[in-house]
This record gives C-alpha cells, structure tokens and sequence, in this order.
C-alpha cells in the first residue's frame, strides 16, 4: 500500500491505495466521483479523460500513485459549483451534443483541455482534439458544434 | 401545429449528465456491495473435465465462487428464448438450454464457467487467475452454413445438423423456381451480412440484491427492457414471484438493440446475492462485451430475382443460413424470420416471391436484434439485386426501379397493399418520393458527371 495525497476538484484526500490501482477506480470507488466513466479499459474510448495538472490523461491506463501530489480535475469539478455551468456544459445541452451521456464528462473535459490550449480552434482542429473520444451515439457533428459555440461563448465573455 | 414544431427542444436530462451526476448501474453503490468477475471459457468448444477453485476460494477477500455444477445443483434453469419459430414440418423449435453458467462444456468463447465474488474487483479478478479448469478443446464450427453439414462439430451433443428451425415465406417454391427458370434475364447474388458487434459504450453491469428481511430482490441493470427481464428472469430462471422482485434500469448508455434482452448475468448476480445475502455487483470489461453482448446479423444468403424482358421483376428467391450463436438468445429466431422475410417484398410489384431460412448454431456468440434486425439485411439485398439487375440488363437503375415501384395508393380510398410476404402495406408513394430525391441531387447531370468523369478514367 501507498500513502498519496492527490488534490480532486481543489479538495486534497490523503488515501491509502495499493500501487495497482488505477485513478479512475480511485475516483469513482474510493471517492465516490462516478462522473468519470469506464468504456473501455484501454484508452482508447475517451469516457474516462480528466484533467491532470490542467493537461488531459486517461484515467483508466493511469496509475493513482502517478497522481500523488498533484491536482486532478474531473467533470464534477469543471463549473464552480454555485449552479452555474460551465460554457461547455451550457453548449452541450444548447447544441444537442449528447444522447446517453456516456461520453459525455470524457468529451467535455478533453475539449476543455483544448479550448485552455487554442481559445478559437478551428472545426478540424476540434476533431484532431476529439480523435481520442468516441461517441456511440454518432453525435459527431453535434459535439463538434458544441465545442465550437463554448469557445464563442468564453470568447464573447472575456 | 405545436409550440415543439420548428423549435429547439432542449432536453432535461443534460444537466444531470454535462455534470457528472448521471446514474448508470457501475456508479450505484449498496452498503455490503461485493463485486463480481466471471471466469470465462477462452475456447470456442471445449469440455470441462474438472474445475479446480480450492485455492481461489481460499484468498483474503473473496466471499463466494459458484461453478456451472452450483447452478446445476440448485436446479436453475437458463435464460430462455423468448420466440419460438418451429420447423416447417411442424417440429417444434430446438431450444438447447442456455444455462447462468456452463457445467459441461464451453459452446463459445466468453461461455460463463465460473463466478468469483470478492470485496473489491481486483480480488474479485485475481482468485480468478487461481481458477483451474481442466479442458478438452473439441473441433469448432463458426459458419451458419458449414454448420448445417452432417459432419459439422455439434454444438449441442443432442443436435444433429445444429439446427435450431427451418421456415419458409411466400409463394410456392416450385412456381418461383419455374419462373426464375423461364426468365429473359435472372440475376444472382450471394450475399455475407458479416456479425457485428454492438459495442454501446457503457459496458454491460449488473447488481443483484437480496433483501434479507422483506425476502425481496432487486435487480439493477444497464437494459433497454427491464419490465421483461423481470418476466423472463422470475418465471422462466429463478422461479420467484413478480412481486418479489424489482428491476431498475437506471441511466443506460446506449444499447442499439443489444441491452433489449436477458442475459445470463443478470440472473446470476440476482442468484448469487440471495446465496450470500449481499449485494453483488457486476461489470463487463471491454473485451468481455466483445464475446457476451448479443452480437448482430450474420446471414449467409444467395438470392436470385428474375426479370422479363421490359425489366419488370418477376419472382425473387432467397434462401438464408441464419447463424444464431451458441444459444438462441430472447428474439433471435424472430430477426432472420419475421423480420427479414416480411421485408422482400420492398417496394416493388415482385409477384412472386419465396425465401428459405435454414437458422444454425455455431461455436459463436449468440445473436439478437441489432439496429434494424434483420430489415437492413432484406433492404440490402434486395436493393442490391435491383442494382446490379439494372446493370447487367443496361438499363437506368433509377428507370429499373420506376418499372417496378407498386403504384401509388393512400391507404383510406384505395386499399392497403398486400405482399406476397404476409405484411399488408397501410400507404405509399415510392414514385413521388424518388422522383424528388432525383430532382434533389441532379440526377442526370450526376449520371452524366459520372459517364464523363468514368471515360476520362477518374473515377
């Protein structure tokens, strides 16, 4: 076992984890933080992207003591928590970039990772961003255009 | 018409799921909840002469294993088949049991042979890799045709010729084999709708609670059709009244068809928990989803459609191996039947029309409906003899198909249409609508674009 410290959301939790485990059981089994899902075990679906130091990791290849010490960001942490969204959880719903859901905390927090990197990306540049996240559902187009209309949205509020 | 009509709908369940609050079954945790993994056969066909889980069952942290023999002991019976299709001799449908967990022999890869149920899922997979099964790998058969052969491996010991049922529909054969014989022009396809998988992107999870002190279960699942499998699963496997038992399909992420069934694992977690009387959480891996969701299609067919010598179709004949897997999953025997052979009628005047499905099980993942089930594969078949027809004759496929269309007609002054293929049709009119899509794309500017660009060789 392995004393970690690893700051989830701006809250620090100092947990006991065995050196296997990996940072997506670490957040949806130990604290209960079941927005990040499991689609595929291998990285390759995108369902379990948070943010690791501002930058975009798949938890579930990722190991819970890689994060010690450092700060992770996951869909439940993305809006300030005072009931306010955040653009991208506006355009999502605005755009109708869902349909089950599934994919969806994994899509935002990927686009989020490219909007603090290119403020105006361009619709091909969205899609290189999101060629690791996949949508069963085929909300390709949507999902894209939802992408697009938070970062008008960020842009027209800075 | 409506305030809806032209405006934007926003849904209401976004907001739950943009924040990370949805409820999928994985994310639902039970105070005594124990996680389950199922060891799985890693061969097509093989015997199980002996499983070994002496070792497993002794490791810090797992509760319980329960082998096939458990399940047989118990006297639990398989998930049934919800749709019989009996032969056409009048034999009824061979339905070979389809039982939580193998005893005897593993018919596909991914057959459930044991359960391990521990306090954690890491546990829960490790006393599994302590699991000793001896096999004997037996000759595997995966071709929904080769397995009709008198000499295929039998997938059910009991079963000749691993057939499940035979039917036909339509017109007589011999008059639809007269016609074709007779025809100005005949044109032959033979036609491989390869399985599919569904691959939704929530994996497959189930958790069964026994509730000790009301003797109560209930069962959580990612399922498109939770009110059946609480029929399916009391009457037909646990033998529990309805009203002892609750099924919740709570956020479920996506299924395309192949979370509409009852699967041996939502029994099996419902099962096991009153065994241990906790909570029993299960969750597929990606690759255990590959070899145990239902899987699509998988109809070897060869198809004729004959044509007199104005291109008016006259008789079409299908004749389909229809792989059903290893079992006949809840509505398989309904998809290469009820809901293929209805179809061929398709849009047009075909006035003769007979299709042959011979339904075989195969050393392979059982099938079910899959988007569409079994209507794509006749649409796609039958557009695609038309197409080649068309082309085989020199004729416009578009002008083919103006030939053929069944005139138009409303439904309410003229009446419905009926198919040689049982369906009576309620309205259509197949005429206007290519016509418009034809004037929509251009069609003789894309026709002529295309004879250009094909004899500069560009295309």
């Amino acid at each position: 076992m392995n004393q970690v410290s690893i700051t989830v959301n701006g809250k620090k939790h100092e947990r006991e984890v065995s050196s296997r485990m990996l940072l997506v059981h670490f957040l949806r089994d130990v604290l209960q933080l079941t927005g990040t899902h499991i689609g595929c075990d291998t990285s390759s679906c995108g369902a379990c992207t948070v943010l690791l130091d501002g930058k975009a990791v798949k938890a579930c290849t990722f190991l819970a003591v890689q994060a010690d010490g450092r700060q992770v960001t996951t869909i439940e942490g993305l809006s300030d928590g005072n009931g306010s969204l955040h653009p991208l959880q506006e355009a999502f719903n605005e755009c109708h970039g869902l349909q089950c859901g599934f994919c969806t905390p994994g899509m935002i927090m990927m686009a989020s990772d490219l909007l603090a990197r290119n403020a105006s990306p361009s619709e091909g540049e969205i899609r290189h961003a999101l060629e690791g996240n996949f949508c069963r559902c085929t909300g390709y187009h949507n999902i894209v255009r939802s992408v697009q209309h938070a970062a008008e949205k960020i842009q027209s509020n800075a | 018409m409506s305030k809806y009509i032209g405006e934007s709908v926003k849904r209401v369940e976004d907001k739950r799921f943009t924040t990370g609050k949805g409820r999928y079954t994985d994310d639902i945790v039970l105070p005594g909840m124990t996680y389950a993994y199922i060891l799985r056969s890693p061969h097509a066909h093989a015997r199980i002469n002996s499983i070994d889980t002496a070792k497993a069952k002794n490791m810090d942290g797992v509760v319980a294993i329960f082998t096939g023999k458990d399940i047989a002991n118990a006297e639990i019976n398989g998930v049934p088949c919800g749709w019989q299709v009996d032969f056409k001799n009048g034999d009824t449908m061979h339905e070979p049991p389809h039982p939580l967990l193998v005893a005897d022999k593993a018919r596909h890869v991914g057959d459930g042979i044991a359960i391990v149920i521990a306090e954690d899922r890491y546990i829960a997979r490790d006393a599994a890799d302590e699991i000793e099964v001896d096999y004997e790998i037996l000759d595997a058969v995966v071709s929904p045709e080769k397995a009709a052969a008198a000499d295929a491996p039998r997938v059910h010991d009991e079963l000749p010729n691993n057939m499940a049922f035979d039917w036909s529909l339509g017109n007589p054969i011999d008059e639809v084999d007269a016609a074709i014989e007779s025809a100005h022009h005949v044109t032959s396809l033979d036609f491989v709708n390869q399985r599919l998988v569904a691959n939704a992107i929530e994996p497959r999870s189930a958790i069964g609670h026994y509730d000790t002190t009301n003797d109560h279960y209930t069962l959580y699942t990612s399922s498109q059709n939770p009110h059946l499998i609480r029929l399916l699963m009391c009457a037909f496997v646990l033998n529990l009244p309805e009203h002892k038992v609750r099924v919740v399909s709570p956020d479920v992420g996506g299924g395309f068809g192949s979370k509409i069934f009852h699967y041996t694992e939502e029994a099996l977690v419902t099962w096991c928990s009153g065994q241990i009387k906790r909570p029993v959480k299960w969750t597929a891996e990606r690759s255990e989803s590959f070899v145990t969701d239902a899987h699509g299609r998988d109809h070897v067919t060869k198809a004729d459609m004959a044509f007199d010598q104005d291109g008016k179709i006259t008789a079409l004949r299908v004749k389909t191996y229809a792989g059903m897997g290893a079992y006949l999953s809840t509505f398989a025997p309904a998809v290469p039947t009820y809901l293929h052979g209805t179809l061929l009628q398709g849009l047009y005047t075909t006035p003769l029309i007979n299709v042959d499905v011979v339904a075989t099980f195969t050393n392979t993942v059982a099938v079910d409906a899959y988007r569409g089930a079994g209507r794509p594969e006749a649409t796609y078949l039958l557009e695609r003899l038309v197409e080649n027809g068309a082309h085989e004759m020199g004729i416009d496929p578009a002008e083919l198909r103006f030939k053929n269309f069944i005139p138009a007609f409303d439904g309410v002054d003229q009446p419905g249409y009926q198919t040689q293929v049982a369906l009576q049709y309620d309205s259509g009119n197949y005429e206007e609508v290519l016509k418009k899509a034809l004037e929509m794309v251009g069609y003789d500017d894309l026709r002529a674009q295309q004879k250009n660009a094909s004899e500069r060789r560009t295309l």
